[in-house]
């Protein structure tokens, strides 16, 4: 299935095809092929672990062509695990302004990769996502999304509007996201966070109650909106922030008829390139997760 | 969160603002006054025309964005110390839930819930975080979060640092964060700003003097 074509050959052996052999595609042709969007030229880096198909978009660019944003993005390095949101985030950001080629590494949040030596070394909190460009370090989600629109505001997709009014209701949206996010936190992750002698019904039921004021607010807010986007008309960093915890809350069986504008934002974003091409590979092979909020 | 705002708007030179003065204890947070700007019934509700920015981070981003060439400039032009201004404002977030976690335990949580090992487990979690923050102005050499300038890293974190010294924090114990708080103590955006209520009885409760 998914990735077993290619996960066999070593990075070495991957390398010595492409460097060598001056291929247009390789070998390495994914085998989910809808989810390949773009036809750039660019020599991807490869990863360190076995991973999915369509990072791997083998190209052999012209000899002496190199892209600026290719050589940018070999000084990042991205350390995440699949269906974290706050990875997701960067990835998004990082697609959105066109940096391909970082360095990244998938890790396994149940094998505690998380808590890994060489995690620790980058984010000594021990969580992802950690992310590095050069010697800056930047392990917060919203941090790092921040400053790549910052650092890189003239390639890709412009992700901070001019509009002032846009502007103001991004940064409102993109920071009420952190709100929504703990409160999804806390109703996924109750029973592995409090130890048996701390769990309360009383609390769960207060949890979800406050989960469910959150997203009917959500779904408010985005029948207000104009745009389609979270801010207004254009796709911004408040999409990038919060979109991952929407999906991921849709990934929990929300029922789509009870939030019909948040299905719907849902299900528009879902084929936009950058967000296709960082979809969780672990939620490719199991699209319908368990249905935790299918009462909410 | 109130505080951050008015420190943002004192840096870039924005005053004579309308502003009122609200009593969390008399419950007026979740007056129709303010459920009407901030439907979330919380402070601070900011309003710049008709932009609403009631979380304290998007309206200090805000601030600087729009009024980048008035006042103080709060983002710095090089990118280690952009990243770094960055990464602190977003972990300031952390320092400031787990702080919230220890000090409002008791009003937070119905009395049927709390657990003493709860309550010693959010200590331990605030005493590595706040352990961590000593380290990280050990290791920066400006006298600021970011580096060399003052940044909206001090903007967002330094009240919560204030906080927590406000509570009975160990100025021996952490002196790189004594040192930052004495320091910025007197900045005119930060005098001109502080919690009136705190003027009147400097030392608060000490919650915190052990940790």
């Amino acid at each position: 299935m998914r990735g077993q074509g290619v996960s066999h050959l070593s990075r070495l052996e991957l390398q010595i095809l492409g460097d060598n052999t001056k291929m247009g595609w390789g070998l390495l042709a994914p085998i989910r092929s809808q989810t390949v969007s773009r036809s750039l030229l660019y020599n991807r880096r490869l990863p360190h672990s076995s991973f999915t198909p369509y990072f791997f978009q083998h190209f052999q660019p012209p000899s002496g062509l190199t892209l600026p944003s290719e050589t940018m993005a070999k000084d990042m390095t991205l350390l995440w695990g699949s269906g974290s949101p706050p990875c997701w985030r960067v990835m998004i950001a990082l697609e959105e302004k066109n940096l391909k080629g970082y360095n990244h590494k998938l890790l396994s949040f149940d094998k505690k990769e998380h808590k890994s030596e060489e995690v620790m070394k980058m984010n000594p909190r021990g969580q992802l996502p950690a992310f590095k460009h050069g010697d800056k370090v930047l392990n917060e989600s919203y941090a790092a999304c921040l400053y790549l629109e910052n650092q890189f505001k003239s390639q890709g997709n412009k992700l901070i509007p001019d509009c002032p009014a846009e502007l103001a209701m991004m940064y409102q949206r993109m920071l009420e996201g952190l709100t929504l996010h703990q409160k999804m936190i806390d109703d996924i992750t109750y029973n592995w966070k409090v130890p048996e002698g701390e769990k309360h019904d009383s609390a769960v039921k207060r949890i979800r109650e406050s989960l469910t004021a959150e997203i009917k607010l959500w779904e408010g807010y985005l029948q207000k909106t104009s745009g389609g986007f979270l801010a207004g008309k254009t796709f911004s960093l408040a999409d990038v922030c919060v979109y991952p915890t929407i999906f991921t809350i849709f990934r929990f069986r929300l029922c789509e008829e009870r939030y019909p504008k948040l299905a719907a934002y849902y299900n528009r974003l879902k084929d936009r390139p950058s967000i296709k091409a960082s979809w969780p590979p672990t939620w490719l092979e199991n699209p319908r997760g368990e249905d935790i909020m299918k009462d909410i | 969160p109130c505080w951050r705002v008015m420190i943002a708007l004192e840096e870039k030179n924005l005053k004579g603002y309308n502003q009122r003065l609200l009593a969390f204890e008399k419950m007026e947070h979740k007056s129709e006054e303010v459920m009407k700007m901030n439907p979330r019934g919380q402070l601070p509700a900011f309003k710049h025309g008709d932009k609403v920015l009631n979380e304290s981070y998007a309206a200090c981003l805000y601030l600087e964005n729009q009024f980048k060439s008035q006042g103080n400039k709060l983002i710095p032009d090089c990118p280690a110390e952009l990243a770094m201004m960055y990464q602190r404002m977003f972990e300031g977030l952390t320092l400031q839930q787990k702080m919230a976690d220890v000090i409002y335990y008791n009003w937070k949580v119905p009395e049927g819930e709390r657990h003493d090992s709860a309550v010693k487990r959010n200590r331990e979690s605030l005493t590595a975080e706040i352990k961590m923050w000593e380290g990280y102005l050990q290791k920066t050499s400006g006298g600021f979060l970011a580096g060399k300038t003052f940044s909206l890293a001090d903007v967002c974190v330094y009240p919560g640092i204030c906080y927590v010294f406000h509570f009975g924090l160990c100025e021996e114990r952490y002196p790189k964060l004594a040192a930052y708080y004495n320091r910025l103590k007197d900045r005119p955006s930060i005098k001109a700003s502080g919690p009136p209520t705190w003027l009147e009885n400097p030392q608060g409760q000490d919650m915190l003097k052990d940790i």
